[in-house]
């Protein structure tokens, strides 16, 4: 009997209409396939919200690609592929395999109900894949990120100092995120319930994000667009899917306490018995100059961690708002630890992790990393790509730039995190079920 | 112009939002400009001082290219300029953007200019050494 061939191919498109972008991205991807894909991961960077829109990229994509596949996807800051290291563009990954089955799902309204939407998305995926023979499971799932939502009289600000406006701010917080679905992803929330419903998958995915301005994100379902929204590929196959995480990040030896937190957790008002923000420059040793809009080049490189049933969970800080410091999602501990990473360091998690994966007969590799690990390498992750390339030789990989990285396995436990690099790879298959 | 493959590396450059302006030059010569429509218009009231700037930068580039040189930037009020030499040349591709931009991610894009212009730069010169073989 001749064993089922696996094939994956990775396209991409430059182009800046959108229209022919999805033409192109999928043909490139397709193209090197000799059957038709049995589903379809697409991502782009925001640029085409401006070039045609979202619908029309996607219009694109489905000239060219066949009625029916399954296919997910969304904003990404970057991505890096085959091809080269991007932070404009789109990028498909296409796979074609026999023994495997594979199903859709999604779920809405993810800042609002986010345990609805992902036991929604679960539904679909569960009732598709409820037969299938395979005992491997994969989901890749992709959440709309955290936006910024705009304050009157402010506009879009990851920065605010003054105090009126901050207490404002922190107030209008609640009704912007549930009515009007702008502020945290809430995407923690999310992976618990994905991980409840699904606990014997594996899986990886990440936050839909734009150019890390965080204004808006869009996700990608079939042939139509969505935002604030969970959209998921369920796999159930033979080839073994193994996960590994690093992060290049290391422990200061600074450690803060926090002694008044709210906001389900995700706003500190206070550091060590001080007002959050000054507690937090007395521990860095910064000057209260350092507090503008720039202050995410430096934060990048020094986030929040806390250590919870032995993983590591870093925290990167995402608005200031008076004395308050708001973090991209829930600090489950009250002792913080203040972590810190070079260029060097976020480059050596690349080895660190690739290193688990260099006896599998690797068939593909998927990765997800943090927008902030992007912004702060900047042109250096042309060295990742190199490394990857190196590593992957032919074998086809995709890394996707997120603003929060999702992995769960019933071995390594389960993470929202930030900062981190997650790579996943399906490898040769075991016997026959 | 407008058919200069190295002006549409830089045209693809300049619908960046945050890329305020984009050229390739040397010191006291811009090589190449975009072909488009030019400028974005917040450079037009500091052009000249940061023209200045520039050139001044394009000596130390001129002295330290060929010792590996490959990138410099200097904050100007608002705005950042980014310098991406080609190795071993006194030119370099120069960016303007604001501050507060995501460089990081303006940065990659920058560098796959780099990389485009200079495989044009390569194309360019085995052209003119087949033309006078």
């Amino acid at each position: 009997m001749i064993e089922p061939k696996f094939e994956a191919a990775v396209g991409m498109s430059r182009k800046w209409d959108a229209r022919e972008a999805g033409r192109e991205v999928a043909h490139s991807a397709i193209e090197k396939l000799s059957h038709p894909p049995d589903f379809f991961l697409l991502f782009s960077t925001i640029h085409y919200d401006k070039y045609g829109g979202f619908q029309e990229f996607l219009n694109g994509v489905w000239e060219v690609l066949p009625k029916g596949t399954p296919l997910v996807g969304g904003t990404v800051a970057g991505f890096i592929n085959p091809q080269g290291s991007f932070t404009r563009g789109a990028t498909a990954l296409a796979v074609s395999y026999d023994d495997m089955d594979v199903a859709i799902g999604i779920g809405f309204k993810t800042k609002k109900n986010p345990q609805k939407a992902a036991k929604d998305c679960c539904k679909m995926i569960k009732k598709e894949l409820k037969n299938s023979l395979y005992k491997n499971n994969l989901l890749f799932e992709f959440i709309s990120g955290g936006k910024i939502p705009q304050f009157p009289g402010i506009g879009r600000r990851r920065v605010i100092k003054s105090g009126l406006v901050s207490k404002m701010a922190t107030k209008l917080s609640n009704f912007s995120l549930k009515v009007l679905q702008y502020g945290v992803g809430r995407e923690e929330e999310i992976l618990d319930s994905l991980s409840h419903e699904l606990p014997d998958y594996t899986i990886i995915g990440g936050s839909s994000i734009d150019n890390n301005n965080m204004k808006e994100n869009f996700q990608f379902f079939g042939e139509k667009l969505y935002t604030n929204s969970i959209v998921a590929l369920g796999v159930k196959t033979n080839q073994n899917v193994d996960i590994n995480t690093t992060y290049g990040l290391k422990e200061t030896g600074i450690k803060i306490k926090i002694t008044k937190k709210s906001g389900h957790d995700r706003v500190i008002h206070e550091i060590d018995g001080y007002p959050a923000l000054e507690g937090f420059l007395k521990k860095m040793s910064w000057p209260y100059d350092f507090i503008d809009e720039r202050l995410y080049r430096k934060t990048f490189f020094t986030p929040f961690g806390f250590w919870k049933e032995d993983l590591l969970f870093p925290n990167v800080i995402g608005l200031i708002l008076g004395k308050d410091i708001n973090v991209g999602y829930k600090i489950e501990e009250n002792e913080l630890h203040l972590l810190s990473a070079s260029g060097k360091s976020l480059i050596n998690a690349v080895d660190e992790n690739l290193q688990e994966f260099k006896d599998n007969e690797n068939q593909l590799g998927i990765i997800i990393a943090c927008a902030a690990q992007l912004e702060a390498l900047g042109a250096n992750i042309f060295t990742v790509r190199e490394k990857l390339i190196n590593f992957f030789d032919e074998v086809p990989f995709l890394l996707v730039y997120v603003g929060g990285e999702d992995t769960y396995s019933a071995k390594k436990g389960k993470r929202h995190i930030n900062e981190s690099f997650n790579v996943l790879t399906l490898s040769k298959n075991l016997p026959a079920n | 112009m407008k058919d200069d493959p190295i002006a549409m590396v830089l045209d693809d450059l300049l619908k960046l939002d945050d890329i305020l302006a984009c050229i390739v030059a040397r010191r006291n010569m811009i090589s190449v400009m975009p072909s488009g429509e030019g400028f974005k218009p917040e450079v037009n009231r500091i052009w000249d001082v940061i023209k200045r700037a520039m050139d001044d930068v394009f000596t130390v580039i001129g002295q330290y290219s060929s010792a590996g040189l490959s990138e410099m930037e200097f904050r100007l009020q608002d705005n950042e300029v980014l310098f991406y030499v080609f190795p071993d040349t006194e030119n370099a591709l120069v960016a303007i953007v604001p501050a507060l931009a995501n460089k990081g991610l303006l940065e990659v894009e920058m560098e796959n200019a780099r990389r485009e212009i200079l495989k044009i730069m390569e194309i360019s010169e085995k052209e003119k050494l087949i033309a006078t073989a």
